[in-house]
């Protein structure tokens, strides 16, 4: 195949970003999207509450400032200043810019785009399309990459980097209609392939296949992952499902409610309330849990959200798509009752270490959005900065790709490499003896992640944690692919998946044990305050002759300094 | 095992899921694989399957991604109905089954077939492609990102529901046209031509329509409703299709088209008698020499065989015709003032 100036894995919202930017700053490259599905299922969709910017079109006295400060306080002082300045700084033109381009903003009275509160933000500025934000943001993304001519490889499964001295040649990958593995020689490779919380599995609101593979390969070509203990717990998932109730049901005027239909917040952010940041907010569901004021059912403990006060317009009108889930998957009609919530993982803070342009140490390879890491959410992301995060330096890492491409030339990827990549991922088909089941291992993962490296942590959690990922991975080296066709083999494709968050879940592990204090999402119970003077610190995770290996990075400071977090 | 929720234990039930298989590899043709699992209440028609892939046949495949009714990616025909298997329940489907305790699970239909409950999608990309179904911004690339277009409420309104849309294909598995013509526009790429269609911030409304109204485009729909019954977001897509039919009337004549002159002669004919006269409609719609050369040969074998009698020369008005006709134009107005309210 002729070699690409760009690849970008990941057509989700920063990949595709990515491409229109990449086209736009230079025309006559020869740029690839891959992605596992059609772009248009990337879990971008699901977003649904919205994306921050500074635009005062409800709050007049907003401005980039307050966003910059919201984002940094919200990080716990974890995120670097100058990457939330670039992210809150550049927020209002690429809002603008969507809009331009056709975005189906709700609207305000006075027509422009429509806002609303949002968790740990200091004034209205979350910029929304009703509760389906994310999926129109997509839509639009995709529309227009189709309207460039973007070329698109859909249904391909990335393997890994094929790496050649400190570089990449390019990228290998799998394609899913034929089963063949196919080189995808480039000078640029941009990682877009979304987040890793699915590895909690019944405990998480992401789609099947926000795996982290964009992470995992990475991670395996020895390119550092950065703050992987950081995993966000959505206050609101669904009891059954662990699917999403977005933040903006409480922004829209939701109430949290235990038991005794107490308004319980008032005792955790007797200002905010409801409104508190995410980290904040989770860990005091799950304390009412834990004190005997949840509701119980055998489908585990629970608190209610209560939209019933709201009324049946504005829960049709702002919030249809909650209600239409509600009603599928736990059989409840919010206009009528409580939903039933508990916290839910939801977003990766961690993901690939990168600059603030996007760029990786390894030359040529960038990673953008929920896969990388630049820190813009630090320990702690707020609601309506993850869209955010996605356009903005997606965008970025298509226009430094296009940039930087000329400087490279293409590696070559050989044959025998594709054949060894072939035998690796088949080896599994036809084992002999006793094997394992995909199934039994993936729910082990998801359960053993859930209850020693959740919410609350501590030592002898976290180690057990870490011994059972240990077996986990032994036991995968035996697992069996009962699908041995070529085509379309799901199977086969769910068996890679579970084998990069087997990688990824030991940094998530190793990070958390390590860091001995609480911060952000991150809570230890035996080191329950924040240390600045150890801990205000990034950690790098980076694999070293098969083993995680541990090192740390400074946090950027800048106009603001160390302060307390309360709300 | 079963596949449970742990929420609701009072009910249990053994259901046969009848799964549609087919490898290009090895199957010359495809066939029904049954497997049985005891279902409780609340599950859904996906995860049923994921129990079946995971517990008893790992070969079954079958596209799943949110699991949450907004990616779009598992739509498939549970017993003959299109739908999102995550958003089915099974024990709905099996109230309405035919056959009791059976579930029938097979791909999407008017899309190639790939594998098992998978089809190639890329038939309807390639559509979208064709009908421009992306905004073509009035404002140049250079500018963008510094201001807002201001849209009102109203015509935010008129797009949002189109919106909802997920390319699910349910529709395009449902549509009858396209049972019967592959190349036809399909529902899903129609709503989304009505939705930048009525964006004022799109330049190529023209140039969109000019593509509409061609040979497998907009006019070939029968109204048979099978998209818009059939749509897991509840979007009222004919009234997309109607919506650009209307438009192209509005914008290119009545005359521009067979399917706009088979409108207007529609309209005539109901205005007129009430009823339909059948007998010069092909003429009306078509003209004469092609109703000569294609129709009158089939129409006059079909009339020797019985298969339909000849059409009567005259028709009579229907009775109560004068109130029907005052009816009839207060509703045209009602419909012309409708638009000129939304085209400011």
């Amino acid at each position: 195949m002729k070699p690409f100036d760009i690849v970008i894995v990941g057509g989700g919202g920063a990949g595709l970003y990515a491409a229109m930017e990449a086209m736009k700053t230079n025309p006559a490259l020869n740029i690839a999207v891959l992605s596992k599905v059609y772009p248009n299922r990337s879990h971008t969709s699901a977003a649904q509450g919205g994306a921050n910017a500074a635009l005062g079109n409800k709050a007049k006295d907003d401005t980039v400032e307050m966003h910059i400060f919201d984002t940094i306080k919200g990080s716990d002082y974890l995120a670097d200043q100058d990457a939330v300045d670039v992210l809150c700084s550049e927020a209002p033109k690429i809002i603008r810019e969507l809009e331009n381009m056709g975005t189906p903003w709700s609207r305000m009275d006075d027509n422009t785009i429509a806002q609303r509160p949002f968790g740990g933000a200091g004034r209205p500025r979350c910029c929304y399309c009703s509760d389906k934000t994310g999926h129109t943001i997509l839509q639009t993304l995709y529309e227009q990459c189709l309207k460039k001519g973007v070329i698109f490889f859909n249904e391909y499964f990335a393997l890994n980097l094929s790496v050649g001295g400190s570089r990449s040649n390019g990228l290998i990958a799998m394609n899913m209609k034929t089963g063949k593995v196919e080189a995808f020689p480039a000078k640029t490779v941009i990682f877009a392939t979304g987040g890793y919380a699915k590895m909690y599995w019944n405990r998480s609101s992401n789609a099947a296949g926000n795996t982290g593979d964009g992470q995992a390969i990475a991670y395996r070509a020895g390119i550092a992952l950065k703050d992987m203990e950081f995993v966000q717990f959505h206050p609101t998932g669904l009891r059954k499902s662990g699917l999403l109730v977005t933040e903006g049901a409480r922004g829209e005027g939701g109430y949290l409610l235990n038991k005794d239909g107490e308004r319980f917040m008032a005792r955790y952010a007797p200002e905010k309330m409801e409104l508190g940041p995410r980290d904040l907010v989770s860990r005091s569901l799950e304390t009412e849990i834990l004190q005997g004021r949840g509701f119980d059912s055998p489908a585990g403990k629970y608190l209610h959200l209560d939209l019933t006060h709201l009324g049946a317009d504005l829960i049709k009108s702002r919030l249809p798509q909650i209600r239409e889930m509600s009603m599928n998957f736990e059989g409840v009609d919010p206009i009528e009752e409580p939903i039933p919530v508990r916290p839910t993982a939801h977003y990766s803070m961690g993901g690939i270490d990168t600059d603030n342009q996007t760029r990786t140490v390894m030359e040529g390879v960038y990673a953008a959005g929920e896969c990388g890491c630049v820190s813009v959410h630090g320990a702690n992301r707020l609601g309506g900065n993850s869209l955010l995060d996605i356009l903005v330096f997606g965008r970025i890492a298509g226009r430094t790709a296009a940039e930087e491409a000329g400087k490279f030339t293409p590696g070559t990827i050989s044959e025998a490499e594709l054949a060894a990549q072939f035998e690796e991922i088949r080896g599994g088909m036809h084992p002999s003896g006793r094997y394992e089941r995909y199934g039994e291992l993936r729910e082990a993962l998801g359960q053993t992640l859930a209850l020693n490296v959740g919410i609350f942590r501590e030592s002898s959690l976290l180690q057990k944690g870490i011994s059972e990922i240990a077996v986990l991975k032994e036991r995968f080296k035996k697992v069996r692919i009962s699908d041995s066709s070529d085509v379309f083999n799901t199977n086969l494709m769910q068996v890679l998946e579970l084998k990069n968050m087997l990688d990824l879940a030991e940094t998530v592990a190793a990070g958390a044990y390590a860091r001995q204090e609480s911060r952000g999402s991150h809570t230890r119970i035996d080191f329950p305050v924040r240390d600045d003077s150890n801990w205000h610190k990034h950690t790098l995770a980076t694999l070293v002759k098969g083993n995680v290996t541990l090192g740390e990075k400074p946090v950027t400071m800048g106009r603001y300094e160390l302060q307390e977090r309360t709300y | 095992m079963t596949v449970s929720t742990d929420q609701h234990k009072e009910g249990k039930k053994d259901v046969t899921f009848r799964v549609f298989r087919f490898n290009p590899q090895v199957d010359s043709k495809p066939y029904f694989d049954d497997y049985t699992i005891p279902v409780e209440r609340g599950v859904t028609v996906l995860r049923s399957l994921n129990y079946i892939k995971e517990h008893i046949d790992g070969s079954v495949s079958f596209r799943a991604f949110c699991q949450a009714g907004i990616c779009g990616s598992c739509g498939m025909r549970v017993n003959g109905l299109s739908q999102l298997a995550c958003t089915t329940q099974v024990w709905d489907v099996l109230a309405k089954s035919r056959e009791p305790g059976i579930i029938k699970v097979e791909p999407l239909r008017n899309l190639p077939l790939i594998k098992d409950l998978i089809v190639d999608m890329d038939p309807l990309v390639d559509k979208m492609k064709h009908y421009a179904n992306w905004v073509d911004s009035t404002m140049p690339e250079a500018q963008m990102g510094k201001k807002e277009f201001l849209i009102s409420e109203e015509e935010f309104l008129r797009y949002d529901k189109a919106t909802d849309c997920i390319l699910c294909a349910s529709c395009v598995s449902e549509c009858s046209i396209l049972r019967a013509n592959k190349e036809y526009v399909s529902p899903a790429v129609l709503l989304k031509s009505y939705r930048m269609n009525v964006d004022s911030r799109d330049s190529m409304h023209e140039q969109r329509l000019a593509e509409l109204v061609k040979d497998h485009g907009v006019w070939d729909c029968t109204h048979c409703y099978r998209c818009q019954e059939s749509c897991v977001k509840s979007i009222p897509i004919m009234d997309a299709i109607h919506g650009i039919r209307e438009d192209a009337i509005e914008s290119r004549g009545k005359n521009d088209t067979s399917g706009s002159k088979h409108a207007e002669a529609f309209m005539t004919d109901i205005e007129k008698k009430g009823k339909l006269v059948e007998a010069t409609l092909p003429i009306r719609t078509n003209g004469v020499v092609w109703t000569m050369q294609n129709l009158l040969p089939m129409a006059m074998k079909m009339i020797m065989k019985r298969r339909t009698p000849p059409p009567p020369p005259l028709v009579k008005s229907v009775k109560g015709i004068k109130i029907f006709r005052t009816m009839f134009r207060e509703m045209t107005e009602h419909v012309k003032q409708d638009h000129k309210s939304h085209k400011k």
